[in-house]
């Protein structure tokens, strides 16, 4: 019985570490195309990055062009983005290699092969939703943040994190889909915080325009409201504020 | 009797010498225009005088055979705001070149508020060959014209070494040298379909080292920004602004202030003490902002700024004042992270809208009646302008030097 058991575990670890031995060299494969393009992406970044410095290419292009692509460069400076596409463009084709590189050291149909592969795809797209999301979250929040203040809303912050929190639980929900993670007990979840965000950010606006919208529902309904109360009628501190011209 | 002709009518021969002044008037309604030409030939009896206008002339425009009048197509679609635009001076520079004058007023919209004698200042000083580039001072109430005041004026002046109190372009006088090279700068706009985009004749006459001479111009009825939103609007001008200046910053970086400049008298209204308007609602916005921007804010704006905006949100309103050294200071950061894009450009724009109200509110409570111990409009402005002069030595080191610690 034990020597049973013994030999089930040796030949258990036996085809474990074959598997394993098989399955470094395409491991090594995938590191070393992404390491070898990431060093060539440097090197290349760095290259065009002296030439057209050397060549003045900024200054030449700042005279053709008003601010088209300027305007999209990391500090307005199209040489830094072009050294810096060149750069991107290589750690991609070197993710691309090795990804190949893998694939293509096991034969069709293993196991590996059949669960891995995909799984690291998912994987890559899932960072790149999740890059995406978390930076639409910080500009979608900074965004409702500065309008709500500009408007004077006193909730202002609350708005911004509700929004921010949308975003990011979208995001990981598309993260977790993506990686087939959870299953339906994801999108369960997602549509409950959602809804409960969506609810919650709707009671403080209605809540916080309560008066707003009983004075506008009141006028509808009363024409005796469209007479001006005291309380309509604005201090003069407003009207000598409107007398500001700005330009 | 001159009446309206079309633009192939009066073209210029080629190997003629320019000679006398050309008008552009941007669109006006019927009456407004008959005024505006009106006024012309009052402003410029016996000066050979061409008037180009977009809209349809009315039939009799002036008795005098030196006044001439056409309606032109525009070469460049003018999207008709509230201010000169790129498409603007693109047309102005073709119609003198095709009419062969020797130099041009632009007139912006309102243009039937100018009084005769403005005009003819105006005119005056371009035809006289004294000055490239002649721009209005404008008579503004201490209430008017308040972004001019607080960010374009200052900041034009320290950074430009230029004294014109109002940079944005409304009416100009241009020679023919000026409106090649603004028609040049505006081509770039009008290449990229931005017909409407803004630019500042002002630092573009400084960088090229042209003459600018500033005529008193009396008031004018301003013409009122195409959107109500402050917001918008600040984003726009003061956004475009910082954009010259970062194209500029070769020039500015070694320029300093023109000593033959001097500064205006000021007119009776500027020096008047009005009554104090409503500041709370300003200050209300600055607190508000204060309590939930400052985490952007402090992106943008160093410690010892960040410390002074402390104290202001504690201020009570009745000695509410904002030192002229930080809003300097403030105007100075929020250039410099446009440059960096130390946060979204549109975002950092709307930032800066509270900042603007806490000056504004400062700058009304110093001088309204109430504010005795403090100057009036004009001479808190000139004093703050002066300070961002003695400033720019800020400026200039952190645009070098950005990452340099500053506290």
């Amino acid at each position: 019985m034990g020597q049973q058991v013994g030999s089930a575990l040796a030949e258990s670890m036996h085809r474990v570490m074959v598997k394993l031995v098989s399955f470094l060299p395409g491991l090594l494969a995938l590191l070393i195309g992404i390491v070898v393009l990431t060093a060539l992406g440097a090197l290349l970044a760095v290259a065009i990055r002296r030439i057209l410095l050397a060549a003045r290419f900024d200054e030449r292009f700042g005279r053709t062009q008003s601010a088209t692509v300027a305007d999209i460069a990391p500090a307005h400076s199209p040489t830094l983005l072009i050294s810096r596409v060149a750069f991107w463009a290589c750690v991609v084709l070197g993710v691309v290699i090795g990804i190949s590189a893998f694939d293509a050291s096991y034969p069709g149909g293993t196991e590996i092969t059949t669960i891995l592969i995909p799984y690291l795809t998912h994987s890559i797209g899932a960072v790149f939703i999740l890059l995406i999301g978390t930076v639409l979250a910080r500009f979608l929040s900074r965004s409702v943040l500065i309008g709500a203040v500009n408007l004077q809303m006193q909730y202002a912050r609350f708005l911004s994190l509700g929004v921010k929190w949308l975003v990011l639980v979208l995001t990981a929900a598309m993260v977790l889909d993506h990686l087939e993670i959870g299953g339906s007990i994801v999108a369960l979840a997602f549509g409950i915080l959602f809804g409960g965000i969506v609810l919650t950010l709707s009671l403080a606006i209605g809540l916080g325009s309560r008066d707003l919208v009983s004075r506008s529902l009141e006028k509808n309904v009363d024409p005796a409201a469209d007479r001006p109360r005291f309380d309509d009628i604005p201090p003069p501190a407003t009207k000598s504020r409107e007398s500001l011209r700005h330009f | 009797m001159a009446t309206a002709t079309t633009l192939a009518e009066t073209t210029h021969q080629p190997g003629s010498s320019p000679s006398g002044l050309l008008v552009v008037l941007t669109p006006l309604p019927p009456e407004a225009l008959e005024h505006t030409i009106s006024n012309l030939a009052a402003a410029f009896e016996g000066i050979p005088l061409q008037v180009a206008s977009p809209d349809p002339l009315p039939p009799v425009v002036s008795e005098s055979p030196e006044f001439h009048a056409f309606t032109y197509t525009p070469a460049a679609p003018t999207p008709g705001g509230w201010l000169l635009t790129a498409a603007d001076f693109l047309n102005s520079y073709k119609l003198l070149q095709e009419h062969g004058a020797q130099c041009c007023l632009l007139l912006g919209p309102e243009a039937q508020s100018i009084a005769p004698g403005a005009l003819s200042s105006l005119g005056a000083a371009v035809l006289s060959g004294s000055a490239d580039l002649a721009v209005p001072r404008y008579s503004l109430g201490p209430r008017d014209g308040l972004v001019n005041s607080a960010i374009l004026y200052p900041a034009t002046r320290a950074i430009f070494g230029t004294r014109a109190r109002y940079p944005l372009a409304i009416d100009l006088g241009l020679s023919r040298k000026m409106a090649e090279r603004l028609a040049s700068a505006a081509q770039k706009f009008t290449a990229a379909g931005q017909n409407a985009g803004l630019l500042w004749p002002v630092s573009d006459a400084a960088v090229a080292g042209m003459s600018i001479v500033q005529v008193e111009f009396g008031s004018r009825a301003l013409p009122p920004p195409d959107s109500m939103d402050l917001n918008t609007i600040l984003a726009q001008v003061a956004g475009s602004l910082f954009a010259d200046v970062e194209s500029k910053a070769a020039f500015w970086q070694r320029a300093r202030l023109t000593s033959s400049a001097k500064p205006a008298a000021f007119s009776e209204e500027e020096i008047s003490r009005p009554e104090l308007p409503d500041i709370q609602p300003m200050l209300e916005s600055f607190r508000l902002a204060y309590s939930n921007l400052h985490e952007i804010w402090s992106l943008v704006l160093p410690p010892n700024s960040l410390l002074g905006l402390k104290k202001l949100s504690q201020m009570p309103p009745a000695s509410f004042r904002m030192p002229d050294a930080l809003w300097a200071r403030i105007v100075y950061d929020f250039i410099l992270a446009y440059r960096l894009r130390t946060i979204n450009r549109g975002h950092l724009m709307g930032a800066l809208t509270p900042l603007y109200l806490a000056w504004v509110a400062s700058h009304l409570r110093l001088s309204s009646g109430t504010g005795q111990d403090g100057p009036a409009a004009e001479s808190h402005i000139e004093a703050m302008a002066a300070v961002f002069e003695a400033d720019k030595p800020y400026l200039v080191s952190r645009w070098r030097w950005p990452d340099r610690f500053n506290p």
